[in-house]
């Protein structure tokens, strides 16, 4: 679009490189939305004006356009999305989005030119990706304007986006731009759209945006936003307007609900606001400290957290549906007002949310096609730092007599599945099997970046997202990207130590499907005899003092392969002399034998002694002794007894 | 008759009937070791000459559940199935012997041989059985009444899905504060019976109510007392089971014997809450038998 009318050409500048928020653009800004809208909480709707735009940064004319339309999930229950798991409650749960005109910057009317695509499974009835057909291309460096007016109905159940009651959570609530996407961006062959519908288990894609958002609404509604709050008037007769800006994100969400109470603090730079209930509020100061904890974590370990405010919401018992989720400067936690403080679910929730302001909000993947690249690697982020600050290691739980750490929490998840080995783990978010979509994108993929960290070791690990971070923040990274970080940090501080590259981890953990499991299958030891026996025809036999010399012994410790995955393992073995040695093997072959010479014997063996291999399925077999140590049972079995005495002395009146 | 009088002679003849706790006592402890022994040798062949044991000595890791993975739905399963199948037979066990111990206290003087202990016991388990349970309902109607529908109301009234504020726990407070009644009157019947050797479980529970109006206030006073006392005590055991953690042969050998010892001296105590009943009906008609 080469004619843009002269009042967005005014207006252009002020949104592409206008500076409210932050020093300078993070982003290219490829994109931008300014939005005029209302807020009718009785009907549940948002309406108004958007002015989009798009600018494209390809060599080539680009003729087409596509946009999410993400509200349109929840239009009928056979959309993509709502297929048997979603449903409105009454007939005014339906949730869409409506565009009642739109026209381009130069004034011509496209409302003839929409239709909507089904890309990924070709379902008529799913009309979550619009497709807009140019009247002419837009020219490498151009910018295509888009002026729409819509309708955004919010549905009820919340499913992320919804109403229930006078709570509202707005997101996915716009017509949105897809990413175009260059030849070589993300691996990928020729420049196009990567624009997928909305699935019942994937997340977003999205370039990073500015958004001027303007939201008129009764006045007894408490909101936030991802935004910066620019400001808020009272436009009398018992209505507001509320004004954000926000720079650099991927999604724009807000909120409005009369019962919100909001605090503030303040973290270095950062302006951090919370909107909690009433029910809730007990839990504020240990939210707080929960976002801080991670604000300094991933500050001191990965990159800056650029933005100087941040939101975040504890969604009350009627709003669950829109808890736990994240928009980058905005998310939300859940479960505040529930949950005993000595369990640490709501701060590990906002802890993850959190974090995905740097994964998929800096380093901003594709969660369509790879949510691994940022709930694996967030949900490894929130473990270390759940278990870094609560509780000695033991993040989640920990009482004297029970406990679980957060990394053990996720790595069950992943070992106890049945489904475990069904499926590789770099499969686009609808394509799990069996529903296998979280325990693999979240669950198996931590479990191996722990496994990771194992191997290369922490301080590499941490050096691996520093540089992660300073490729990519705030473009588009792919699993090949972040393998290539990887490969290059290993490179530089280990040299050839684990080989040319670390593909071979990566093949296995994320290409494969294999589970990785090494046993102790038991250790032997046997004295050395005198020689006896027949030699030529002549018998040789030792005698009574050759045997009182008898003082050696060879002894074997046997390990075993019983898994795919090969990963370098260590031994550590102890013998009756009470010494210990550490035996390194490369896990590669099925089995591998051990063997000792001399008076002292193995008693014990420990395969991997540091719990550095999360991925090892069973960590009982990996150690072996004779004389295991039995009195946890027999406390356990004390206990049992007394807690069932105890019940029906209490019991029997 | 005063209250510490009360209180005082029921503890002196309840502590003369040791034996009779300790055959309890032994019962319940080979009842509840049916239950508890295979979990120990579960847990033995689970983990097998692994090391991993070590990962229980500071309380319960609950990644040893995933380690274990689907054997430990079994455990759980079977552990419930055992718990309920063993709670059931301790509260037949405890209905049994109840009889025996009330005939007990309702002598005016002398012992009981464990041997007319048990015919005591054995004699009187059915109508013991029918009070029991009925007194076990009327308290389960009395917290549905007391608890339960105000909670009700609450939620109906706020419309949300969960009692919520303070208000709730005056409701607790009220219901705690009742409670003595419903164990003296259990109680006061389980001894009419055994005083009067009469089967008939309404008229005992009459009779209940007619000696706890007769001298309220001092009744409520000593149940309460030996309630409150009780609860201390089960309080007491529990916070200690739950944190102590003994790692080492010879110290889950002590915390055994300390852990059962305790149990003697809460059976003690609440053959005492019996005790000082009798007592208390006892004193008020002047004489042991009515
Ligand atoms: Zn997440």
């Amino acid at each position: 679009m080469r004619k843009i009318p002269w009042v967005i050409m005014c207006l252009l500048p002020f949104i592409a490189s206008g500076q409210i928020v932050i020093d300078k653009p993070l982003s290219p800004r490829l994109t931008g939305y300014d939005m005029n809208v209302t807020l009718d909480p009785d009907a549940h709707t948002v309406s108004g004006q958007m002015t989009a735009w798009w600018v494209n940064h390809s060599s080539m004319p680009v003729g087409e356009a596509m946009m999410h339309m993400y509200l349109n999930a929840f239009c009928s229950n056979k959309t993509t999305f709502a297929k048997g798991r979603w449903s409105a409650a009454g007939d005014d749960g339906w949730g869409w989005v409506k565009i009642n005109s739109i026209f381009d910057g130069s004034g011509n009317d496209l409302i003839d030119s929409m239709g909507f695509v089904s890309p990924d499974d070709g379902n008529e009835h799913d009309k979550t990706v619009l497709r807009l057909a140019l009247p002419s291309p837009v020219a490498p460096g151009d910018t295509l304007v888009l002026v729409i007016d819509f309708t955004s109905k919010l549905p009820s159940p919340i499913q992320r986006t919804g109403y229930e009651g006078d709570f509202h959570f707005v997101a996915q609530w716009f017509p949105k731009f897809g990413v175009y996407e260059t030849a070589g961006m993300r691996q990928r062959e020729a420049d196009g759209w990567n624009c997928h519908q909305f699935h019942p288990n994937s997340e977003f894609y999205a370039n990073h945006s500015v958004y001027n958002v303007s939201v008129t609404l009764p006045s007894e509604y408490v909101t936030g936003s991802g935004g910066m709050l620019i400001e808020e008037t009272d436009l009398g007769e018992g209505m507001k307007r509320v004004i954000w800006r926000a720079e650099d994100i991927v999604d724009f969400a807000w909120t409005a609900w009369p019962g919100y109470k909001v605090l503030t603090d303040r973290w270095k730079g950062v302006d951090i606001t919370f909107l909690t209930s009433e029910p809730a509020l007990k839990k504020a100061d240990s939210q707080f400290q929960a976002v801080k904890y991670a604000l300094e974590y991933l500050e001191e370990r990965v990159g800056p957290y650029p933005w100087p405010h941040l939101t975040f919401v504890d969604p009350p018992m009627s709003g669950t549906g829109a808890g736990g989720m994240e928009y980058t400067t905005l998310f939300t936690s859940m479960g505040g007002g529930m949950v005993p403080s000595f369990m640490k679910m709501p701060e590990m929730v906002t802890i993850h949310e959190f974090g995905h302001a740097y994964f998929m909000g800096i380093l901003a993947s594709n969660e369509f096609e790879e949510p691994w690249l940022d709930e694996g690697i967030n949900s490894y982020w929130e473990q270390r730092i759940v278990d870094h600050y609560y509780g000695k290691g033991y993040g989640l739980l920990k009482l004297p007599f029970i406990r679980l750490s957060d990394t053990d929490q996720g790595r069950m998840t992943y070992i106890t599945s049945p489904s475990r080995g069904i499926a590789t783990n770099d499969l686009p978010s609808w394509m799990y099997p069996h529903g296998t979509y979280s325990m693999m994108s979240y669950s198996k993929a931590a479990t191996w970046l722990h496994t990771l960290k194992g191997i290369i070791g922490t301080e590499t690990m941490d050096n691996v997202f520093r540089e992660y971070y300073r490729r990519w923040a705030f473009r588009h990274p792919s699993g090949k990207d972040f393998i290539a970080v990887v490969n290059d940090v290993v490179r530089s501080e280990h040299g050839d130590r684990f080989g040319e590259d670390m593909n071979w981890f990566f093949d296995q953990v994320l290409y494969g499907s294999g589970i990785c499991d090494y046993r102790v299958s038991g250790i032997t030891s046997n004295k050395i005899r005198s020689y006896s026996g027949v030699v030529d025809g002549d018998s040789v036999t030792y005698t009574r003092s050759d045997r009182r010399s008898d003082t050696l012994y060879i002894s074997r410790v046997s390990i075993e392969r019983l898994g795919d995955v090969k990963l370098p393992v260590e031994i550590l073995i102890g013998f009756d002399n009470g010494e210990e040695v550490l035996e390194q093997w490369d896990g590669k072959e099925l089995y591998r034998d051990f063997e000792y010479t001399g008076a002292r014997k193995p008693v014990w063996a420990k395969i991997d002694p540091d719990n550095r291999i999360d991925m090892d399925v069973n960590r009982i077999n990996n150690s072996w002794t004779y004389e295991p140590d039995r009195t946890a049972a027999r406390r356990m079995m004390n206990k049992f007894i007394l807690l069932m005495q105890m019940m029906i002395s209490i019991f029997t009146i | 008759m005063s209250f510490f009088k009360t209180l005082k002679n029921g503890a002196t003849v309840t502590a003369s009937s040791y034996k009779l706790i300790l055959v309890i006592w032994i019962s319940m402890l080979v009842l509840t070791l049916a239950a508890g022994y295979p979990l120990k040798a579960f847990m033995n062949s689970i983990f097998g000459k692994s090391m991993i044991t070590e990962r229980l000595n500071d309380g319960f890791d609950i990644a040893l559940a995933g380690e274990i993975g689907k054997p430990f739905g079994a455990l759980v399963t079977s552990v419930t199935a055992g718990t309920v199948l063993v709670g059931t037979a301790g509260f037949i066990l405890m209905v049994f012997f109840a009889g025996g111990l009330f005939r007990r206290f309702t002598l005016a003087e002398g012992r009981l041989k464990v041997s007319e202990f048990l015919k005591a016991s054995a004699t009187s388990f059915m109508p013991f059985l029918w009070i029991t349970l009925l007194m076990m309902l009327i308290i389960a109607g009395y917290t549905l009444l007391v608890i339960g529908v105000p909670a009700l109301v609450m939620v109906l009234v706020s419309g949300s899905k969960m009692p919520s504020g303070n208000g709730i726990y005056i409701f607790y407070v009220i219901w705690a504060l009742g409670m003595p009644l419903w164990l003296f009157v259990a109680d006061a019947s389980r001894r009419w019976m055994a005083a009067t050797g009469s089967r008939q479980v309404f008229r005992a529970i009459g009779a209940a109510f007619r000696a706890l109006r007769e001298r309220f206030w001092l009744n409520y006073g000593i149940v309460f007392a030996v309630v409150v006392l009780n609860l201390l005590l089960v309080l007491a055991i529990l916070w200690f089971a739950a944190f102590a953690t003994p790692d080492k042969g010879i110290m889950v050998f002590l915390f055994f014997i300390a852990t059962q010892a305790l149990v003697v001296v809460r059976l003690m105590m609440k053959a005492w809450r019996y005790a000082v009943v009798c007592e208390a009906v006892q004193q008020q008609r002047g004489e042991a038998i009515p």
